[in-house]
């Protein structure tokens, strides 16, 4: 009796989970097997595994896996080191600290969108603010958006500055729950600030860092809106990560296998890239 | 569904009823000369119709008169707005789902005809354009521009009605150009020692020239020198993009830009390239001629009233322009194909052809051009005239005339770019022309 209560209890979630989450993955699994051109007006075709083959000798795809790899790498560098950093700053009592607090939360509450529309005006190159500043110090304007070296810096910065609060936020809530006498034992073995950071500060919210850097991985490998308004992954690609590819291969040119396949391949990155955090994490709990 | 029929139902009991109730004195009146004169534009009265189009100029014409349309036939009409890039995809996925409601929608044949004609998205308009009861008497489809209505055509029937007819133009600020002594440039050579001129003459403040160079939004006027320098999209079947002419006319175009072009031209598409051009930091643009209210507009353009206009200068094989047009079409599955005609006559009826043009839409009406109201109030004779060339000698090509239309696009925008930027152009309209055959024959 009781093992089927517990059935019918959860019941209601796994089939809702089943209908929005589990019935969209396993029918991209098999649109990725088809060739459906939509533009031709044609249905769906089967090809098996074709569109996975074709993707290893497609330089856009490869292309777009290092712009995904170097922007979401850069991006959670810049975001873990700087939000970590200011967290261990602000993490003392001072007047004024939740208004801080506060005006750091601004760059989260702005819809990308809008952010991505001023970030590309600064970067316009005629008449952006970036390049007036640069000017005004004395350095040689920039091309940044129209750059293929500078693009990638230039969107991680953007990043960078919308994102930093989030690592800032979820590190410094767990700074202030940490119990006190750890540090006051180190006081009184007579510890520098140095030692204490490194060696007492850091461990102990290493499990913070590491949830609110796979956040954050997780949503830099999937950025769409910031990258599509600010450069639609030009010049020609070199800005052209996964998930523009997607779009363009889905929505530009109506080819709807490839992008079930190209939607798959994110999908494990995701999902490997998730279970390798995991990983990390439960290796320092044990430590 | 219940809801809808019963709502139907109620409304035409209750438009119906005092009719009825009244006697006959009201339909004695309208109804012989609806007989009498076959068509009637209150005959599709009580229809909603829904109207999908594009950010453009036209329609910032079209939506406030849009109660003009409604008062006239007793056709309501929903008006969807999108901006370019959203409205292609968005068009294309309501066909796709094959339950659109969509009635009419702006295309441009050139870029989607092949592919929504084979898909069976776009209806036949001929039965209409042919009967007695559903063409308007005055509507005279004559009168409209020959190429604009045959680029409708696939298969010997139309399946657009065109609403302007664009071509591109060179356009100059006339201050720079009394300022560094430099004639309106008449070939290749002296638009390229124009542009050097001013920019050198400048010491690199005021650009000689700017063009398109986000990779696909860029073939749009490069065509016109492709064409220009000899080349062709296509060459027997396959892509032409990597010819010796092709790769001439896309070093010229990349060169150009990275000389005496702004630096940031591989990121530029139209709004910012005309931007730079209406700021008055460069002397000229090759774009569409349709852009000429906004140079020409003191509140969003510096160089208002100093723009001259020609056509694009002569190349190895000619001076060779593309003409190109939006055009309205009806979806093949509306219900409400007689209402979308009759709304598709209306807005594309002289007298809106005459408005638009006054305000410097180019129409696809001969009428609007000849019209005294027009050539009394025209303030640019320059764009008039190169326009009107234009048209003579153009080309109806601009796309490659394949279905992958976007994908071809981006090929040869990747040739482009790297023309801009300075690698090796050879090389790279190889590698474009290469990755178009492989899509040709996916």
């Amino acid at each position: 009796m009781e093992t089927k209560t517990k059935y019918v209890f959860t019941l209601p979630a796994l089939v809702l989970i089943g209908i929005i989450v589990m019935f969209p993955i396993v029918y991209n699994l098999f649109m990725s097997m088809n060739t459906w051109y939509v533009a031709s007006g044609k249905g769906l075709e089967w090809v098996g595994i074709k569109n996975y083959l074709n993707l290893l000798s497609d330089k856009r795809f490869l292309n777009s896996l290092i712009v995904t790899f170097l922007f979401s790498l850069g991006a959670l560098v810049f975001e873990v080191v700087l939000g970590t950093s200011l967290a261990l700053f602000l993490n003392r009592e001072f007047r004024g600290k939740n208004l801080v607090k506060l005006i750091f939360l601004f760059p989260i509450a702005a819809t990308p969108v809008a952010v991505s529309l001023i970030w590309g005006m600064m970067y316009n190159y005629d008449l952006g603010i970036i390049n007036i500043m640069l000017q005004n110090i004395g350095l040689k304007p920039l091309l940044w958006l129209a750059s293929p070296k500078l693009v990638i810096p230039a969107l991680i910065i953007t990043d960078t500055w919308q994102w930093t609060p989030l690592i800032l936020l979820i590190v410094l809530a767990n700074l202030e729950s940490l119990p006190t006498d750890p540090f006051e034992s180190a006081k009184v073995d007579g510890a520098n600030i140095m030692q204490v950071i490194f060696h007492i500060t850091i461990p102990m919210i290493r499990p913070a860092i590491v949830v609110a850097a796979m956040i954050r991985s997780i949503d830099a490998i999937k950025t769409f809106d910031m990258i599509y308004v600010m450069t639609q992954g030009g010049p020609d690609i070199a800005s052209e990560n996964l998930n523009l590819y997607i779009f363009q291969t889905g929505f530009s040119y109506f080819r709807m296998g490839t992008a079930s396949a190209l939607a798959i391949v994110l999908f494990a990155i995701v999902l490997a890239f998730n279970v390798f955090l995991s990983i990390i994490r439960k290796s320092g709990e044990r430590l | 569904m219940i809801k809808k029929l019963i709502l139907i139902a109620v409304t035409v009991l209750l438009i119906g009823f005092p009719l009825w109730a009244n006697g006959s004195s009201d339909s004695d009146t309208t109804a012989p000369a609806a007989t009498v004169q076959g068509f009637d534009w209150q005959s599709q009265k009580g229809t909603t119709i829904k109207i999908m189009a594009n950010k453009h100029p036209w329609v910032e014409i079209i939506e406030p008169k849009i109660a003009e349309f409604e008062n006239l036939t007793g056709i309501k009409v929903n008006l969807a707005v999108y901006p370019e890039d959203q409205f292609r995809t968005k068009r294309t996925v309501e066909m796709v789902s094959g339950a659109s409601d969509v009635d009419v929608f702006m295309l441009m044949p050139g870029n989607s005809l092949a592919q929504y004609h084979q898909a069976g998205y776009v209806a036949p308009l001929d039965d209409m354009m042919q009967s007695k009861n559903l063409l308007w008497p005055e509507y005279d489809l004559n009168d409209i521009f020959k190429s604009a209505l045959d680029a409708g055509v696939k298969d010997g029937k139309h399946y657009t009605i065109p609403i302007l007819l664009e071509t591109s133009l060179l356009a100059y600020n006339k201050e720079i150009f009394e300022k560094y002594n430099v004639e309106v440039p008449k070939t290749m050579e002296d638009l390229e020692a124009a542009a050097k001129k001013i920019y050198e003459g400048s010491n690199g403040d005021i650009y000689g020239i700017t063009l398109r160079g986000k990779k696909a939004s860029a073939t749009s006027q490069w065509v016109d020198f492709l064409h220009s320098f000899g080349g062709e999209w296509l060459e027997n079947g396959k892509s032409g993009i990597a010819s010796d002419d092709a790769i001439a006319a896309t070093d010229y175009y990349g060169r150009l830009l990275r000389l005496y072009g702004p630096k940031s031209a591989p990121s530029n598409s139209w709004y910012e390239s005309i931007s730079i051009f209406m700021q008055g930091k460069a002397a000229m643009v090759y774009d569409a001629s349709v852009f000429k209210p906004n140079y020409e507009n003191p509140e969003k353009s510096a160089i208002a009233g100093k723009v001259g206009y020609a056509r694009i200068p002569e190349g190895p094989a000619g001076a060779i322009p593309h003409v190109s047009n939006w055009a309205l079409s009806i979806y093949s599955n509306s219900k409400n194909k007689e209402a979308a005609w009759l709304f598709i006559q209306w807005a594309t009826s002289k007298k809106i052809a005459l408005e638009g043009l006054l305000k410097g839409i180019p129409s696809a009406r001969n009428s609007a051009w000849e019209s005294d109201d027009f050539k009394n109030g025209d303030t640019t004779p320059e764009w008039t005239q190169a326009s009107i060339a234009s048209y003579k000698v153009a080309s109806p090509i601009w796309n490659p005339p394949v279905i992958p239309v976007g994908e071809c696009r981006d090929a040869a925008g990747s040739a482009i770019v790297a023309s801009i930027l300075g690698e090796d152009v050879k090389s790279a309209s190889v590698e474009a022309a290469k990755a178009m055959d492989a899509v040709l024959s996916k």
